[in-house]
């Protein structure tokens, strides 16, 4: 692929420095000895290839490995919108297309575990409810990884829910909410669990929210708790 | 040195040289990229509106979109216009409605500025995009007894896009955020102004 372009000069390079750095074998020392010091040379070059290359493949794969702030559950990026993000989050966003959010635009939230640290289980029902920090407007999605996009069909049903936005979920007297993200039909607002093969991601997106400018005003109780209610 | 000393050895200067590839290959990825939003966009470089990247879909089929974006928001609707500032200062018009709408402008290392309809005069926002050399020659020009309204943004470099983002709120507002997104205006400054 592309980093290949990349990774070969620097490899040579280092090969180079590699063999001037290795003791020079000994003058009594069999030519089997010599082949040997070429395969060793070989067999470094090779594993820095493919150590360095698959590793930097795993970590601009999607999902951003560092620089959000956690609550709690969830784990806030304010960084990733921003001229100051870091190399990692540049390169998933230069392989995916992403445009994300800027800084005054919003902010992205994502949990991948409930309020209890354990992984969101796609068999499992969970009630997301609480406030959120403060922001005109707000939206939760369940995304799950690797799912097909359906095909659009004229004069089917249409397609199941995907997320919820401030103005449509339903609240009680106090301006709260709960939403259910579950497998099977639930009372009130209920998300249902997208299915497919992967794991289960919870994202709330902030729009045009005073957050955004410091992160210092996200507070631990500001964010929806992710309680599990069941398995089977 | 024993054999396996050798080996020890050369599996060492393997896993330093990986960590190398690895640092050289991920600052590599955004200049060799080819499908990243940057490119993309420059699709829609010779449009003088902005067009529609990721419709929102929360009630209904969705509206055709180019398709490039990764999973979004289903309740957002996704505009993009592309500008080079060599022809002369962009101009970028949008006439906001009840919808929340945010306008960014990102340039090669990210987004460098945003705005929301919240800042609209009259319903509409307008911004300039210029560089820094335009923008010289702007105030040097300028008509001292006329009040220029507009908002001025300098830009870090002279290739770089506008997103548009519209939230529907409610499924029933699905269309409009969708023409919200695809309507904004993205036009060469001409210089008699």
């Amino acid at each position: 692929m592309l980093t290949e372009k990349v990774a070969l000069p620097a490899s040579g390079r280092a090969a180079s420095r590699r063999s001037r750095a290795l003791p020079r074998p000994l003058r009594g020392a069999a030519r089997l000895r010599r082949l040997g010091t070429v395969g060793l040379v070989l067999y470094a070059l090779a594993l820095g290839a493919v150590l360095g290359l698959a590793s930097a493949n795993w970590a601009t794969r999607g999902r951003y490995p560092f620089g959000g702030v956690t609550l709690n559950a969830w784990t806030a990026w304010p960084k990733i919108g921003s001229r100051d993000a870091d190399p990692y989050v540049r390169a998933i966003h230069a392989r995916t297309g992403e445009v994300p959010l800027a800084l005054g635009e919003g902010l992205l939230l994502t949990a991948l575990t409930d309020d209890e640290g354990r992984r969101l289980d796609p068999s499992c029902r969970y009630r997301i409810a609480g406030a959120t920090p403060p922001a005109r407007a707000w939206t939760l999605t369940v995304e799950r990884r690797g799912r097909a996009k359906p095909e659009p069909q004229a004069g089917s049903v249409p397609p199941p829910r995907t997320g919820f936005t401030s103005t449509e979920v339903l609240r009680d007297r106090d301006g709260r909410f709960a939403v259910s993200v579950s497998p099977t039909v639930q009372p009130g607002n209920w998300l249902p669990m997208p299915e497919g093969e992967g794991s289960i991601r919870l994202v709330l997106r902030l729009y045009d929210t005073p957050v955004a400018a410091s992160t210092g005003v996200l507070e631990r109780e500001g964010v929806p708790s992710i309680t599990r209610e069941d398995c089977p | 040195m024993t054999p396996l000393g050798r080996f020890v050895l050369a599996t060492l200067c393997g896993l330093v040289l990986a960590g190398l590839v690895h640092v050289a290959a991920v600052l590599a990825i955004p200049y060799l990229a080819a499908g990243d939003a940057m490119a993309r966009s420059r699709a829609t470089l010779a449009n003088d509106t902005s067009v529609l990247v990721h419709a929102a879909e929360t009630g209904g089929t969705a509206e055709q979109a180019e398709g490039w974006l990764p999973p979004q928001d289903p309740a957002l609707a996704v505009g993009v216009c592309a500008y080079d500032l060599d022809d002369g200062p962009v101009r970028i018009t949008a006439e906001t409605g009840p919808l929340l709408e945010t306008i960014a402008l990102h340039g090669r290392n990210g987004a460098y500025y945003a705005i929301t309809d919240q800042a609209a005069v009259r319903g509409t926002v307008e911004l300039v995009i210029m560089t820094r050399r335009q923008f010289d020659e702007a105030l040097a020009t300028a008509d001292e007894d006329e009040r220029n309204r507009d908002v001025r943004i300098v830009a870090p470099s002279r290739e770089g896009f506008v997103t548009v983002r519209v939230l529907a709120a409610l499924p029933s507002q699905q269309a409009q955020a969708n023409e919200a997104a695809r309507s904004v205006s993205c036009t060469i400054d001409g210089p008699d102004e």
